[in-house]
């Protein structure tokens, strides 16, 4: 006898986003990444149309990294200290479709770039790469409200993803990324709560929910990953119920938190192993977009979406 | 110990203080009231005031400000006398005893939602027995035969004899007291005389014999003993007529702002002693007050009924309040006997009972029961809704059928305490606030008409939903416009609603993101237990047809501006009923009605508690209401900004 499948019936579809402008979009990009657009729960395909992978993005930073392990920074070399070769080397030998770029530079303790020499950066890098860009602050609020203006208007039209705003600090950004064409990252702090009211905060002030991007913050393996998971799970659940407040795609920045814990720092590769973990868990929770640091990590994981999703 | 004189202006009251002891400890001594919210902690900047003479040493804190300091204002609490002190007491820091103004209790207490008319009216005296449709305490007059050699039963018995022609009831004692003076009375009175009876427990006493007709001087009282305010009514027993009414600060506030506080400080030595008699002579004063411009003499003053929550009422009995907070929260008695009044401090006829409301749980008191009793939701068949937003916030849902009850710390954000410029609901609180959309200038009433000295509850509601009308927050609270009221400061940004040119203030009176953040814990507290306890039942708001607004906001509540903030269920504005003091409403028809007596009775065996902390979801619902008006928008409807 056939086995019959039984189908849940969803209201509700996570919004759809491009990352990047091509040319026809009055942008300079060579590719574009489109995420989000789902109509069920991850990887069940039968239950609603699940259009686009999970997309992997490189994090390079502005600055040479000054805390990351040696097991991380030995995978790129030299590169780490020129942000433009660190960036050549993601898009043309490890075949980065996105990149995403860290302004740590701008952070008092890490260099005090000004708002110019930022916004400077940022044009020099659309210049040197093709692909699409996610622009993230340095974390200090203050700051991060004088060169993110900047970047965002020297990345005018590119379509980038910007962020994160939070809760205590979003109205800049939401700006800027409205005045320049972009898309934002909405972070909360695992709080399903929290994160719709930012939504409904950044759309009050004119941004439409289909330009944001809900940064849950995600913990890594051992360090609150299910935390995070559950959350991501609860609000994927309710989008899908209908709650369009909600029905925002996912970033997870899964190198960052692999990256701090001791396990990764550790070596002996425990790193490249946990950022694996880490991320395939969480694409199984939703995440549409994941913002990683290893290569050898990367590659496994791409090639675990493959896997997925040639069915 | 070296001692120094302090001195108190305006009142001009001096103590002798021991070296390092606190201003604040030498104003108690000196019987000078100030503002102590958070019972000397030095945590709330209440306790301001300013050093005119003397050496100090002040004890390092945040509150006070570059300003303030040029200005050699101190906190009380936190300075310690070093000299001979000069201290003057500003207007913010003492409590006020003005009395409440006619028009203000007109709005606290004069609407009363009442269905006094729904319990039978008290009839005089006996024409439909006794205790039935009766006050507390009942007058009878008596004319007995005098005994002759063929009736010689005692003075006593023929008291009795002459009460059973009327109604066979059981009178369980008559007092020594009485009896002592029996025969002697029964004679020079020539055998006329008034009894006064009370209802105790289901029996009947006989609480003086006084010699002639005295049945037209019989008065009760009802009281609502609230965390903050106290109210009280003098009322004519025989005609039902309210002589007088008066409400002022509960002195305990000296003591802590809320229930918590004051059980933690009854714990202390001394502590219960001193409670007890601030509630005491509070109570006291008021009914000096109430009889004199009454023309009531004490001694025809009978009975009195009290309602108050679980810690007010253990405290008026001086009963140790302590395991109310501990855990499993158990109260030392919800169903008190009826007492003689002067054992509890409270000075009427000597002889004169008081009776307590029974009270539901050890956060759920009778001030509750007789909330229940006249709102009249036990009666109704539709659903209804009793809210009571005070400190303790208190929600009870039902009708004829069922009552469930249940009690959030909703903090007291919304009685003015904890918040920057927050002041209780009297005279010169901001209670109606109305700000332009483009220039931010604000319009607002204030309690009589007076210059204003702070914000009261119902201001909070009118100044929250006027700030999101007008983009001045967003809806997670914090300030977003910018303009020239509104400001920086080391602890965030803030809103000026009033200069404080235009204000009897020393301070200019804000609001800050701080501010805005506790009163919206306040309002979601309030909120998401309404919403758990109607969840709790298997029901949601739309089935509820009446909700009454219980509290004690002033004159004035928004509705549609509470429902604005969240603070109320997104439902038709005329279902819900503003009812002001519904425990007070409900002590004066006990006082007037054993049948209202013995309904509090079965109401508070019959409501159901339910303990909100035991509701998984209570957190998830708490956090979703942290939100102008909630997160879950599609719970506000009509709500837009």
């Amino acid at each position: 006898m056939e086995t019959q499948l039984v189908l849940e019936k969803w209201a509700g579809v996570i919004s759809a986003l491009t990352i990047g402008a091509n040319k026809e979009d009055g942008g300079s990009r060579a590719n574009i990444v489109r995420i989000g657009g789902q109509g069920s729960l991850p990887l069940l395909f039968k239950e609603g149309s699940i259009p686009n992978r999970p997309v992997i993005a490189f994090e390079i930073w502005d600055t040479p990294p000054q805390d990351w392990p040696d097991d991380l920074t030995s995978a790129y070399g030299k590169v780490l200290n020129d942000p433009f070769a660190w960036a050549d080397k993601c898009v043309n030998e490890l075949k980065a479709q996105l990149l995403c770029v860290r302004m740590q530079g701008a952070h008092p303790d890490f260099g005090n770039k000004d708002p110019g020499e930022a916004a400077n950066f940022i044009s020099a890098l659309l210049t040197r790469v093709k692909v699409p860009l996610i622009i993230i602050g340095s974390g200090d609020d203050s700051k991060d409200n004088l060169i993110l203006p900047a970047c965002s208007e020297a990345a005018k039209n590119e379509r980038c993803l910007i962020g994160c705003a939070v809760q205590d600090n979003y109205k800049t950004l939401v700006a800027s990324v409205l005045a320049d064409g972009h898309h934002i990252i909405a972070e909360s702090p695992i709080d399903i709560n929290i994160a719709k009211q930012l939504n409904i905060l950044i759309s009050d002030m004119g941004l439409s929910l289909e330009r944001i991007v809900i940064n849950p913050t995600i913990g890594a393996l051992g360090y609150g990953l299910e935390y995070a998971y559950s959350i991501m799970e609860r609000a994927r659940l309710a989008a899908l119920s209908g709650d369009k407040t909600l029905a925002s795609p996912f970033i997870c920045f899964v190198g960052q938190e692999t990256w701090r814990t001791k396990e990764a720092k550790a070596g002996y590769e425990q790193g490249v192993i946990w950022e694996i973990i880490t991320a395939t868990s969480l694409i199984q929770s939703g995440a549409d977009l994941l913002v990683m640091r290893h290569p050898a990590a990367v590659e496994k994981v791409a090639g675990y979406i493959d896997s997925l999703f040639n069915k | 110990m070296q001692k120094f004189k302090v001195t108190f202006l305006p009142d001009n009251k001096s103590v002798l203080a021991e070296k390092d002891k606190t201003i604040l400890s030498a104003a108690i001594s000196a019987g000078v009231y100030i503002n102590s919210v958070c019972g000397g902690d030095g945590v709330c900047g209440r306790c301001k005031v300013i050093l005119k003479k003397g050496q100090v040493n002040e004890q390092p804190n945040g509150i006070i400000s570059e300003v303030e300091r040029k200005n050699n204002i101190y906190l009380a609490c936190l300075t310690n006398i070093h000299s001979d002190l000069e201290v003057e007491i500003p207007e913010n820091s003492r409590l006020n005893f003005d009395r409440l103004t006619p028009m203000e209790l007109g709005g606290r207490l004069g609407n009363l939602y009442s269905e006094a008319e729904d319990i039978q009216p008290v009839g005089p005296k006996l024409e439909e027995g006794l205790f039935k449709h009766s006050p507390f305490a009942t007058k009878l007059y008596l004319e007995l035969p005098a005994p002759t050699l063929n009736d010689s039963i005692s003075d006593l018995e023929r008291i009795y004899r002459a009460l059973r022609g009327y109604e066979d009831f059981p009178v369980i004692q008559t007092g020594l007291f009485n009896i002592r003076q029996l025969g002697e009375l029964l004679r020079d009175s020539e055998w006329k005389v008034t009894l006064t009876l009370g209802k105790r427990n289901d029996t009947v006493e006989i609480v003086l014999v006084e010699s002639g007709d005295t049945t037209n001087k019989n008065f009760g009282l009802c009281f609502d003993i609230g965390t903050t305010t106290i109210s009280g009514q003098l009322v004519d027993l025989n005609s039902k007529k309210i002589l007088g009414t008066k409400a002022t600060y509960n002195q305990q506030a000296t003591f802590g702002n809320d229930v918590i506080t004051r059980i933690v400080y009854a714990g202390q030595s001394d502590g219960l002693e001193k409670l007890h008699e601030a509630v005491c002579s509070t109570m006291n004063q008021m009914i000096l007050e109430l009889i004199q411009e009454n023309n009531v003499d004490l001694n025809d003053v009978n009975c009195i009924v009290c309602s108050g929550n679980t810690t007010m009422i253990h405290l008026l009995l001086s009963v140790d309040p302590a395991h109310i907070r501990k855990e499993p929260y158990v109260p030392t008695a919800n169903f008190l006997p009826v007492l003689r009044a002067a054992e509890a401090g409270i000075n009427i006829n000597p002889r004169g009972l008081l009776s307590c409301v029974p009270g539901i749980s050890s956060y759920v008191g009778g001030d509750i029961t007789a909330g229940v009793l006249s709102s009249g939701i036990y009666q109704k068949d539709e659903l209804c809704m009793l809210i009571d937003i005070g400190t303790n916030g208190e929600i009870v849902l039902g009708n004829k059928d069922f009552l469930v009850a249940c009690a959030a710390s909703a903090g007291p954000a919304f009685e003015g305490s904890g918040v920057t410029s927050g002041m209780r609901a009297s005279s010169g609180a901001i209670q109606n606030i109305d700000i332009d959309k483009t220039d931010f200038s604000v319009k607002y009433s204030t309690i009589g008409n007076k210059k204003p000295r702070g914000i009261c509850g119902s201001g909070y509601i009118d100044l929250l939903s006027s700030m999101l009308e007008s983009g001045i927050i967003d809806k997670g609270g914090k300030i977003k416009a910018v303009g020239k009221r509104i400001r920086q400061t080391d602890t965030g940004r803030e809103f000026v609603v009033c200069f404080k040119e235009e204000a009897d203030s020393l301070s200019d009176i804000v609001i800050n993101e701080a501010d805005i953040e506790n009163l919206k814990r306040s309002k979601a507290a309030i909120y998401s237990a309404s919403a758990i306890l109607v969840k709790h039942m298997g029901l949601s708001f739309t089935d509820i047809y009446k909700i009454f607004i219980a509290g004690g906001f002033g004159t004035y509540l928004d509705i549609d501006k509470a429902v604005r903030i969240g603070l109320l269920p997104d439902l038709a504005r005329s279902k819900f009923v503003f009812i002001g003091n519904s425990a007070l409403a409900g002590a004066s028809q006990i006082l007037l009605s054993n049948q209202a007596m013995a309904m509090a009775d079965t109401l508070a065996s019959k409501i159901t508690y339910f303990e909100l902390s035991v509701d998984p979801g209570y957190m998830d619902e708490y956090s979703q209401a942290l939100f102008f008006p909630h997160t879950d928008l599609t719970k506000f409807p009509s709500v837009r900004f």
